[in-house]
């Protein structure tokens, strides 16, 4: 086990290095630069200091060079937007996103996997109608579904219409800033959660109903074994390993920031930034947030990875030899 | 999870027929009472707390809120109002002017405010390692204004040479507390200071209010400035409001969704014309007031990359600089047709850059082009273009077809429709546009190469008098688009223009510098180097419970008066507001 986890431990060293440098690279060589952001009226002056002080009058690998040999030293460059160094923007937002993230995924697997097995358990109108609200759930892209949970926030007032805190946190203590940010949550969260908790619905159900026929569960259900001790007991643990090869993915995917939430529901998260500094060119925030997301997808990935090990011990003893 | 989900969408539908009543919904005569809080958005983050050295909009809308200066252009009435200087003297020329300051001031945090902080701000604005991006629009012939101070209440201002806009140029320059900055100034780091990371006990301002808190990517809070000068007529202490929230919101939809749940009550920008039918919905329901602020400033453009150096290969070019050309262009659109698809009827059809909205400088009497596709087709054929091959193209002789890329920037909607329209127009008298939609880094990089046919885009005026925008008028400008940056002016017309605004600029005489305008204008519009179709009217939208709002053209709408708006449900009752 120690093996493996060094191994992915550099697979995300090397993943983390690459993202970044792509991104670095990718938005160097890519048509317009920062000094866009400066305007028309810009003088000529100004956009010559602008390209020195982000390097852009240097050769691509020549920046490159620079900036890796920064970032070494964990000196992420300066943003353009924020005026700023990159490290500890990029720290807060991913901060912000981990926490969006980690609710969207606990909500993900709660309403994915409880109404798996609910539909993949049975075969009447109530499963017919989770998989028929399931197929909606994942049709609907994730910039309309958070448009339409945000107006419906904003037609009940159930709910903050965006952000990540109430006007006055900064003067709550921290048990109501805590329940406040909890407000906050619902609506970037199932945005986030429901196209997934579809995926693992459809994923649970299909698995479990597989499982449900094999032959040891023939077996056990010969034996007496009451329906509900054979669907928790016996088939969903087997049912599991379908759920756990796209979790890592689906972990990675949310930790990386998705932009469209974020952005929609003004979340500080690193999907929002990494929107806001491609459309503005800020290439070392690019990188930054880059090489935070890539970092959160290897984590996602290795998540996923030690949870099919915890359900499935061929996977166990395969990364064992 | 599909229970929740139809289920929300079955209570958001009823909500949406079951809409909201209003609150308090106060009329016009509405009194302004003390205290309250206002919940504003903005779509970025600030990118410095120093308006010297950063130009985006957040910076520009916190310095107004947070900083003062020695006289204001009303951007309600577009009249200069003094500030922290109560009243002046200007010599013959115009060339020196004697501000006479208000005593007893003090800044936020007590300092006694002195002649030595406008002397340090001017200092600071024009110091060479500052950088500012301030200093040019504050140059008179070319040279600083110079400043002076004979006492601690007086302050002597000296051009270099006469200027048309005169005092309104001090407009552009906050003053900054000496106190504060003086030691950076001295260490060459004045340009770094007051950046985002600055903790809001180190800044001290004399606008109404002070930053309390900056929390990135969410909000800024802003508290009422106690020791602000200004006072209402019956003396109540301004601003009326105890506190101003900017909240950060990307997305434009959203922020309307927020207005309508009354999460804000004002937004950073006029409303798009998309979401006109929302928010006159709200409005009826008594959610928010919607408010015509007037014709907009600047029009949406259409023009030709007519710089002969990049373009002198181009077959093309040889007809795209006659005016003839652009003057059938011109013919082949229909304005108001353009002002109902574009902006869905809420437009006014324009012929130059400058729009209605800028009364004081506008002339309607600039050449205009009214709709005629036959008219246009002739032009068209005296130049020597026509469809020779009934291809539905026109081309020369050498068979040069008019056929043009026209970038715009993507994702904007108004630029969309725009470049829909034109491209429909175009076709009727076989001229061919194919829009390339760019992002705007994209396109502005394209455009100062000079590397494109034709780009849709709305270029917006850095000011109201067109003498604190020469960049633009002058041949030699930045701004000149359609041929940036000319060493000798590239045409007749344009050397014509580059005479007329120099003299325009150092006029003193109001009636004198119209005349010399009105020239300009009339210039621009025979030639047509840059079409314009059609100025949008705007409107901005506000929550019911603010007051006092005094609604401007300029940006931001409604904030640009932050110390007079008021809430209702305020503790203390203030009578109405000084104009």
């Amino acid at each position: 086990m120690t093996a493996f986890l060094v191994r992915r431990l550099l697979f995300a060293l090397v993943l983390v290095a690459f993202a970044a440098s792509t991104a670095l690279l990718l938005t160097r060589i890519a048509p317009g630069d920062v000094t866009s952001q400066l305007g028309p009226g810009a003088t000529q002056a100004e956009i010559t200091a602008t390209r020195a002080r982000f390097a852009l009058d240097r050769g691509p690998l020549a920046q490159w060079v620079e900036w890796a040999g920064r970032a070494l030293r964990f000196d992420l460059g300066e943003s353009f937007l924020y005026n700023r160094p990159v490290a500890p923007l990029v720290r807060a937002a991913a901060l912000n996103t981990a926490v969006l993230a980690f609710a969207a995924v606990v909500a993900a697997t709660v309403l994915g996997l409880g109404f798996g097995i609910l539909s993949g358990s049975r075969n009447d109108t109530v499963a017919a109608f989770v998989r028929g609200v399931s197929f909606v759930s994942i049709s609907i892209p994730p910039l309309l579904a958070s448009l339409l949970l945000a107006f419906i926030a904003a037609r009940t007032g159930w709910l903050p219409v965006g952000g990540m805190s109430s006007v006055n946190a900064s003067e709550m203590s921290w048990p109501l800033w805590l329940s406040d940010l909890a407000w906050h949550l619902p609506l970037p969260v199932l945005a986030l959660a429901l196209p997934l908790s579809a995926t693992f619905e459809r994923l649970q159900s299909q698995s479990l109903a597989e499982a449900l026929h094999q032959p040891f569960v023939l077996a056990a259900m010969a034996r007496g074994v009451s329906r509900r001790d054979l669907i928790l007991h016996h088939a969903w643990r087997v049912s599991l390993r379908a759920i756990c090869g796209v979790y890592g993915v689906a972990i990675g995917a949310l930790l990386s920031g998705s932009f469209v939430v974020e952005y929609v529901t003004a979340w500080p998260g690193l999907g929002r930034l990494m929107y806001e500094a491609l459309r503005a060119r800020d290439i070392y925030l690019v990188a930054g947030c880059a090489a935070m997301g890539s970092f959160f997808l290897a984590i996602g990935t290795l998540t996923g990875d030690l949870l099919l090990a915890a359900v499935d011990p061929r996977v166990r003893e395969a990364e064992t030899a | 999870m599909g229970v929740f989900l139809t289920a929300a969408l079955i209570i958001g539908g009823y909500y949406w027929w079951r809409a909201p009543r209003s609150e308090s919904g106060l009329g016009p005569g509405a009194v302004a009472r003390r205290g309250g809080q206002l919940v504003a958005s903005l779509r970025s983050d600030p990118r410095s707390f120093n308006r010297y050295v950063a130009r985006d909009f957040t910076t520009d809308a916190v310095t107004m809120l947070t900083q003062d200066r020695l006289v204001r252009v009303n951007r309600a009435t577009f009249e200069l109002e003094p500030r922290l200087a109560e009243r002046w003297e200007s010599s013959d020329d115009g060339r020196t002017h004697t501000l006479h300051l208000r005593r007893g001031l003090t800044w936020s945090d007590g300092t006694p405010f002195t002649a030595d902080d406008v002397l340090f701000s001017f200092a600071a604005v024009f110091d060479a390692r500052t950088d500012s991006i301030l200093a040019s629009s504050l140059s008179v012939a070319g040279q600083p204004m110079r400043a002076a101070s004979p006492d601690a209440d007086t302050v002597v201002i000296t051009f270099a040479g006469p200027s048309g806009p005169g005092l309104r140029l001090l407009d552009n320059l906050p003053i900054l507390p000496k106190h504060k900055l003086q030691s950076t100034l001295a260490a060459g780091t004045f340009a770094k200071a007051w950046d985002t990371r600055t903790p809001p006990a180190d800044l001290a301002g004399m606008g109404p209010f002070v930053l309390r808190e900056y929390q990135p990517g969410q909000r800024l809070v802003l508290d009422r400035n106690p020791r602000y000068w200004r006072t209402a007529k019956d003396g109540t202490a301004l601003p009326y409001l105890d506190r101003i929230v900017l909240e950060i919101v990307p997305d434009q939809n959203a922020e309307l969704l927020r207005l309508q749940a009354r999460a804000i009550d004002a937004t950073q920008d006029a409303l798009r014309s998309e979401d006109f039918v929302t928010a006159r919905r709200a409005e009826q329901q008594g959610v928010l007031t919607m408010i015509e602020l007037g014709v907009a400033l600047d029009a949406d453009a259409f023009w030709f990359c007519l710089k002969p150096d990049v373009k002198k290969k181009d077959p093309r070019f040889a007809f795209v600089q006659k005016p003839q050309f652009r003057q059938a262009m011109s013919h082949a659109v229909d304005r108001e047709e353009f002002a109902q698809t574009v902006y869905l009827s809420e437009a006014v059809p324009v012929w130059g850059p400058i729009t209605p909205g800028n009364r004081q400088w506008f002339d309607p009497n600039v050449p205009r082009y009214p709709p005629d596709l036959e008219k246009a087709r002739t032009l068209l054929k005296d130049i020597g273009l026509e469809d020779r091959n009934g291809n539905g193209i026109v081309e020369d002789e050498a068979g040069t077809e008019a056929r043009f890329a026209v970038i715009t920037q993507r994702g904007v909607s108004s630029y969309e429709r725009g470049t829909t329209v034109l491209r429909e127009r175009a076709a009727k008298v076989g001229i061919v546009l194919d829009i390339v939609p760019l992002e705007f880094g994209a396109m502005i990089q394209k455009m100062l190469a000079s590397d494109y046919d034709a780009i849709y885009m709305k270029p917006i005026a850095t000011d109201m008098d067109p003498a604190a925008n020469m960049d633009l008028w002058l041949s030699s400008g930045s701004a000149h688009f359609w041929n940036l940056e000319q060493k000798t002016p590239a045409t007749e017309w344009e050397k014509r223009i580059d005479t007329l605004m120099l003299e325009q600029a150092a006029a003193n005489d109001d009636r004198r510098r119209h005349e010399l305008f009105n020239d300009v204008q009339r210039i621009l519009a025979e030639n047509l180097p840059v079409l314009y179709f059609a100025a949008p009217r705007l409107f901005a939208a506000h929550s019911t419970r603010v007051v006092n709002v005094m609604p401007s053209v300029l940006r931001p709408p409604i904030l640009w008066n932050a110390d007079l708006l008021a809430v209702s449900g305020a503790a203390a009752t203030a009578t109405p507001a000084p104009q």
